[in-house]
């Protein structure tokens, strides 16, 4: 189901999508996975996965043409193509703009090209508390707000639909 | 009052050329984060346009960053010839979720109806004492188009052309905004010159 690359030998099925690279698993345009995949290499998906993802000391890559409705767990990600769910990374997320995300992020870093649809929750590293200077009138606030959730985060608002 | 810096003087001066930068000070964002930590931290709402900047900015100063890019729906409604209710629907959230809402210009870009249902949205989907950022570009620095607003250090403003987006824009005056979202209550309000406004309104 999942086509290895190896140096200087790019397989048929997967010969339509990006150059090959060392190390990479590559996820071809026709396949449909449906389930877990757990790995220790580096990861490109041009097709449709639907499930979890757990690479997480490795790069995962959502292509142009990857279709994605996954939990992820991964170190740095990728999108370029359309992803629903939740990314979880210890490093760097990247968005670019043909990137379609409806989802959760947490990271330590992340880029995101102009033009890129998102409808996202994005929660990184806080600085640390800063004092600052009073401006307007003070007001009570209760510390403890109840959990929400404002998005729905369904996947409805496709731009591809 | 806000200062708004013409480095980019050469441009107003000849409209064939776009603005290589044009910033300024925002007094609101200061004012809007200045009110967001003295509370708890809390979940900000941005309607975009998705600028990296500005995430990585609110990202680190609240607990959640929420974002939907509401110019790039536009933009897609638009050319599809759907309603423009559509894309208020996408903020289908619970009632008082949001501590804040950057709206920047969004309210310029719609028409009066649309402006007005997403005014009451905002009222209902703030939390008590939540503060709406509205920008008003004004026409000498609208005719370059749709900006995103890149938040600096110090809250300097950098305007950063979109040029994946063709919105039209009403070009309001100061009272239409303050009558548009009167179901919020004004806060703050700076008048630049070149016609540019922002407000700060609040959830009572």
């Amino acid at each position: 189901m999942l086509k290895k690359n190896k140096k200087g030998n790019t397989d048929t099925a997967s010969s339509h999508v990006l150059a090959p690279v060392d190390g990479k698993t590559i996820v071809g345009e026709q396949i449909i996975i449906d389930g877990t995949i757990r790995g220790k290499e580096d990861l490109l998906i041009e097709g449709s996965v639907k499930g979890r993802i757990e690479i997480e000391t490795h790069h995962l890559t959502v292509g142009p043409r990857g279709q994605v409705e996954a939990e992820i767990q991964a170190a740095n990600v990728t999108i370029s193509g359309r992803l629903v769910g939740n990314v979880n990374t210890t490093g760097t997320v990247k968005i670019t703009k043909e990137a379609d995300f409806n989802g959760e992020i947490k990271a330590k870093s992340i880029s995101v090209e102009d033009g890129a649809y998102l409808k996202a929750v994005i929660e990184m590293e806080r600085e640390p508390e800063k004092k600052t200077v009073t401006v307007v009138k003070p007001e009570e606030k209760s510390a403890s707000e109840p959990a929400k959730e404002p998005f729905a985060m369904t996947g409805k608002s496709s731009k591809r639909n | 009052m806000a200062t708004f810096s013409t480095s980019a003087d050469r441009s107003w001066k000849d409209p064939a050329h776009e603005p290589k930068t044009v910033d300024y000070t925002s007094n609101v964002l200061q004012i809007f984060m200045e009110g967001l930590d003295r509370q708890p931290p809390g979940q900000v709402l941005d309607l975009g346009p998705v600028c990296q900047e500005n995430i990585r900015f609110f990202a680190r100063r609240v607990k959640r960053l929420y974002v939907c890019d509401m110019f790039i729906r536009l933009e897609r409604c638009l050319s599809k010839g759907n309603p423009v209710s559509q894309i208020l629907q996408e903020l289908d959230c619970p009632p008082e979720s949001f501590d804040g809402i950057l709206l920047w210009e969004l309210a310029d870009r719609l028409e009066n109806t649309e402006v007005r249902r997403l005014a009451k949205l905002c009222h209902t989907i703030l939390k008590p004492g939540g503060m709406a950022v509205v920008l008003v570009l004004g026409e000498q620095t609208a005719r370059f188009g749709v900006n995103s607003f890149v938040v600096g250090q110090d809250f300097k403003v950098s305007l950063r052309p979109q040029s994946h987006l063709n919105l039209p824009m009403r070009g309001r005056q100061h009272r239409d905004i303050l009558a548009i979202m009167s179901p919020l209550k004004l806060a703050k309000t700076f008048i630049c010159r070149l016609g540019f406004m922002e407000f700060l309104f609040k959830r009572e």
